[in-house]
């Protein structure tokens, strides 16, 4: 006899499978990943003398907020799909995926149109390089996560998903739901705790 | 099963105690090698070197004496099987518990001379020492004179009275270097947008030669300095030789139109000229390919008023300034991007 | 990428162009194991070539071949190479190879993500190389580019920084791949306290690839972001904190060194067990050093920094100090592991034994680093050169040397020459010792790293001669070592499954094995099950 992988139905049903578990790994190293850019924005904030900076204009939390409640309420949609999933419903399950995905593509447009009102850009100084590279690169992030999303999406409506095995999904609520917390921790640094 | 093979008898022991041989003998090397230094901070950082060296020798002649005796005496010789032994838990707790007595001896040894290393004095000599590729600038602060040296052609030396306490403050101008004197058996990074200070007192006369420690680019293998420990009358002998030196630097203004070349990061005139009361024009050539420079005017080297300030000018390049009028004086002119080893007398007649 | 030579596993083997698309196409670990030993070595003399370069100039005072920006260039790529483009991908190479068969799997669990880490390897490694044909050269800031430094060079730098974000994005993968597959392929019987050794320590590397590697990406592009578009992180003029890169770059850097050790310590303590005819002393002690040692890892970076006067010195010189406990326990493990044994000097014991006596010296030549008062005296100086070359070379190096004699034949179902084994294994120690341990004295002489020239009135100059003629005496070892790889690959196949008497599941199957890994599993009722079928069944398999 062979030696072969544990197969799905003879794990433990309690233990991630290998692609959920591999996602897992993979957010725990972007965790790290954005880890040390909040480590810089830290240190340099600890340096300077005034925060934030002269000359950069306060940033108001109206567009943010938004951005925020549309992030957060698509992590809940995402969930609400993996529960379809399991409890075979896969229409339900397709809609609130479909829901997810739109989200995520108005957090993008949203984000890109904030870009453009707030009055500083990438080069003006700490401020600037801190808030457009964290932001940027946790946009980057939005876009594989909605690329992403949207192939599950389709294998979704091929039917290829079910109770029993629906790996895609689970993967990428987990990696959607890691997306969100880091704005959560953004949305925080940039816009709460810095002084008006 | 692999077939058994011996290998020479005569091989096992001499390896064995080659390794043992060369454990000791490097160790007696080692001890010879390191030196005192100049300081008793040095002589402090010399003890902790050898204490070090007596927790570690008996390590390693120890694991190298275990590994030649069971090369020597448990080579296989026939083909009965090993006892299958293992260690229990008592093993276990004996080896994690010798390391950790060695370190419980030299952590606090370590600290012990760190903080004699960082004891500070009232310092008698105040230095601030401004490292730039590829040299270094030492600026007396209470004696009012500079000492700087050129890249590729001349150290920078720092002369200092000998069993004074030194203050220095460190910075750089550009790239992280770092400021290593052998003969004190100490360095400390000069580090852009951040001052460090530390104190020692030189208390052996002679000439050590240092140099930059921190890969600082192209010259970075030349950007070597002296320290020269000489007797209190000649230290002050010295500074009143580069006081007479700087403010010797004389010349005559030859009407309002200046020039100025940069080569190598060194201007080719020391002193400018200009009368009172109208504004100066200044052509400036930097033939130093790729290397920025400006050029600006000071009340002095300690940099407490500025009266002009270009912006800088990246190589191979030329510009013409208008400075503003002047009251007469003697003032000061650099490079900000280079400091004190670009600079020279603005004399306004 | 030397195909035609590599050996094959028991595939047929077809028309030529057919094999050659087999191996870029493959997704069989052992294959993908094989081609990441092939860009390693050869990586590894490149490298090794750029060491030779340097060594030649600095024989004696005085430039004799190299401009100082040439010989920047030559130090950068140097440590660049050989830390990301030799040493870990050897470990992964015959983690690749070997972790699937001591578990029992039939494969990694990601198999074409495998190949992917493997083929994004050489295209980061030839892409820091390009830079020597950029405008300015390659990259010249040293394997750290600290900035403010490493954002005045030219293009060859941007390519450095690609380079590597390429290499660690590989390495982040192939972490996440072994972990998975340790935690989910083990054949049934394997529980984890039972599988080898070796694979103990790649799951501990593949953590800390995980969790330190994407920092480093991090600190990259904020290099290249400084560098390019105009962002101010290192920039002290405008606020930005010249210190924030060695932070981040050490925070990864310090696990980093771990990853290039924790396999060769898998790999030997695995040799000595088979060649002392013992089990290992301890195991648990093995197991629980190399976790220990991963959590402390994170600890320790800035001990790199003492000499900034920026960072606490007593918190993290405790933190390094302990950590060498878990390693000293190592040790004891191995001498436990020799006692009372019967041990048959092999080469690859030969290059166990030659790694337990070097890598001693590195372990202990860094407790003066350890303590920040010795360290302003030593770092930046040949003392550090030293000491990370008895850890890299006299350890990893040769660890992996051992690994090669030991699994050679199970990966190509060769013996390598035992008579040239022991001619190299002299050779190489004799030549590693002459060129590395004159080190030490010229640190505590003065002589400060990368430095392309210096003068002759130092005392330096002696030592530089020795350590020059001993680099070239490694490299008359390391051709014997390539002459024999090449002369057995023409040999036929006479291997057995287990040539050695060892211990562990690879060697329950054919050299090379099938390409289904096994076609009979042994019951795994311990961590030697080798070892147990041998001794049940009363006689050699």
């Amino acid at each position: 006899m062979s030696s072969a992988a544990i197969s799905t139905q003879e794990r433990p049903s309690r233990e991630l499978s290998g692609p959920v578990l591999g996602m897992v790994l993979f957010v725990a190293s972007e965790a790290m990943f954005f880890a040390a850019f909040f480590g810089g924005y830290y240190t340099i904030r600890a340096n300077a003398k005034v925060w934030p900076p002269p000359g950069i204009p306060h940033l108001k939390i109206d567009i943010a907020t938004i951005l925020t409640v549309i992030l957060v309420l698509s992590s809940v949609m995402v969930q609400i799909s993996l529960r379809s999933i399991r409890a075979g419903e896969q229409r339900r399950a397709t809609l609130f995926l479909g829901i997810t995905i739109a989200l995520g593509v108005t957090f993008l447009a949203l984000q890109l149109y904030d870009y453009s009102q707030l009055g500083f850009g990438v080069k003006d100084g700490t401020f600037g390089t801190l808030f457009y590279v964290m932001t940027g690169i946790h946009m980057a992030h939005v876009f594989g996560g909605v690329v992403f999303l949207a192939l599950v999406f389709g294998q979704m409506s091929a039917g290829l998903l079910s109770p029993a095995n629906h790996d895609p999904l689970a993967a990428g609520a987990i990696y959607w739901d890691f997306v969100d917390v880091i704005w959560l921790l953004l949305f925080t640094t940039f816009y709460l705790l810095t002084p008006r | 099963m692999s077939p058994s093979v011996c290998p020479p008898r005569a091989r096992r022991p001499a390896a064995a105690l080659a390794r043992v041989g060369l454990a000791v003998g490097a160790s007696v090397a080692f001890s010879g090698c390191a030196q005192q230094g100049i300081s008793i901070k040095s002589h402090d950082v010399h003890i902790l070197y050898l204490v070090i060296m007596a927790l570690a020798a008996p390590v390693v002649i120890g694991v190298y004496a275990a590994l030649a005796w069971c090369i020597v005496r448990y080579r296989k010789r026939d083909d009965q099987p090993a006892p299958q032994t293992t260690g229990r838990g008592r093993s276990l707790a004996v080896f994690f518990a010798i390391p950790v007595v060695i370190i419980a001896i030299l952590f606090p040894f370590g600290e012990a001379t760190l903080l004699a290393v960082e004891q500070s004095e009232i310092p008698q000599v105040q230095i601030r020492v401004e490292g730039f590729q590829w040299e270094w600038t030492f600026l007396y602060l209470n004696e009012g004179i500079f000492v700087s040296g050129k890249t590729l052609v001349r150290p920078a030396v720092m002369v200092l009275p000998v069993d004074e306490p030194v203050q220095i403050t460190l910075t750089s101008r550009d790239v992280i270097h770092s400021f290593f004197v052998p003969a004190l058996l100490f360095k400390r990074d000069a580090i852009p947008g951040r001052t460090s200070s530390f104190q020692f007192t030189p208390s052996k006369l002679g000439t050590y030669q240092s140099q930059c420690a921190e890969f600082c680019g192209l010259y970075h293998s030349k950007m070597t300095f002296e320290v020269r420990v000489v007797s209190s009358a000649d230290y002050q002998a010295w500074i009143a030789q580069q006081r007479q030196a700087l403010n010797s630097i004389t010349c005559s203004a030859n009407g309002s139109d200046l020039s100025l070349v940069a080569h190598n990061i060194s201007w080719n005139a020391f002193c400018l000229a200009v009368p009172a009361g109208t504004p100066f024009t200044l052509h400036i050539t930097n033939q130093d390919n790729g290397i920025e420079h400006n050029f600006s005017i000071y009340d002095s080297f300690f940099e407490k008023k500025q009266y002009f300030t270009s912006p800088r000018i990246t190589g191979v390049a030329s510009e013409t300034l208008t400075g503003p009028p002047l009251p007469p004086g003697h003032y000061y002119f650099q490079c900000d991007v280079h400091g004190p080893a670009m600079s020279g007398a603005f004399i306004v007649q | 990428m030397a195909v035609t030579e590599a050996p094959s596993t028991a595939v047929a083997p077809g028309p030529e162009r057919g094999r050659l698309l087999d191996w870029l196409t493959t997704t069989d670990h052992k294959k993908i194991g094989l081609l990441y030993l092939i860009s390693s070595f050869s990586f590894f003399v490149v490298g090794g070539i750029f060491a030779l370069l340097m060594r030649t100039e600095l024989a004696r005072p005085g430039t004799q071949i190299f401009h100082p920006h040439a010989y920047n260039q030559l130090f950068t790529l140097h440590g660049t190479l050989m830390i990301f483009l030799v040493i870990f991908p050897l470990l992964a190479g015959f983690g690749n190879y070997f972790v699937p068969l001591q578990i029992g799997a039939l494969d990694m669990a990601f198999p074409r993500i495998n190949a992917l880490s493997f083929w994004l390897l050489p295209v980061g490694g030839l892409t820091i190389l390009s830079g020597l044909f950029a405008k300015g050269g390659a990259a010249a800031a040293g394997w750290t580019g600290y900035p403010p430094l490493s954002e005045q060079l030219g293009t060859g730098q941007d390519l450095w920084i690609a380079g590597l974000i390429i290499v660690g994005t590989a390495s982040i993968l192939g972490g996440i791949n072994f972990i998975v597959t340790i935690l989910r392929m083990r054949a049934p019987g394997m529980t984890m306290m039972r599988m080898p050794v070796f694979t103990w320590s790649i799951l501990a590397t593949s953590l800390l690839v995980i969790l330190a590697a994407p920092v480093l990406t991090a600190g990259l592009i904020m290099l290249f972001a400084d560098r390019r578009l105009g962002t101010v992180f290192f920039d002290p003029t405008q606020g930005g904190v010249v210190l924030l890169w060695q932070h981040v770059f050490w925070f990864f850097g310090h696990p980093e060194v771990y990853m290039l050790i924790l396999g060769a310590w898998g790999i030997v303590t695995e040799i000595i067990a088979v060649f002392s005819g013992k089990p290992i002393f301890s195991y648990r002690g093995v197991v629980l050093s190399f976790l220990l040692i991963t959590a402390l890892s994170f600890s320790v970076w800035a001990h790199h920094m003492f000499a900034t006067g920026a960072v606490e010195l007593p918190f993290f010189s405790v933190t390094t100090e302990l950590i060498s406990v878990p390693t000293g326990v190592l040790f004891f493990i191995w001498l436990g592991t020799m006692w009372k044994g019967k041990l048959r000097f092999e080469p690859p014991m030969l290059f166990a034994l030659g790694f337990i006596a070097m890598f001693l010296i590195g372990g202990i030549n860094g407790v003066w680093a350890a303590s920040p008062a010795m360290d302003f005296a030593i770092h930046d100086t040949y003392w550090v050169v030293a000491h990370l070359h008895y850890v890299l070379f006299g350890g990893t190096i040769f660890g992996v040397v051992a690994a090669m004699y030991y699994w050679f034949p199970k990966m190509t179902g060769r013996m390598l020459s035992r008579k040239l084994g022991i001619w190299q294994f002299w050779i190489q120690l004799i030549g590693f010792n002459l060129t590395f341990f004159p080190m030490h004295i010229l640190g505590l002489r003065g002589m400060p790293r990368r430095i392309a020239d210096y003068a002759p009135d130092r005392g330096w100059s002696f030592l530089n001669l020795v350590a020059t003629v001993g680099a070239f005496i490694i490299a008359i070892a390391m051709i014997l070592f390539f002459v024999n790889i090449f002369l057995t690959l023409r040999k036929p196949r006479t291997a057995p499954d287990d040539p050695w008497g060892a211990n562990t599941l690879e060697w329950a199957t054919s050299s090379p094995p099938p390409a289904h890994n096994f076609d009979r599993l042994p019951p795994i009722r311990s961590d030697r099950p080798v070892y147990d079928l041998r001794t049940a069944g009363g006689e050699g398999s």
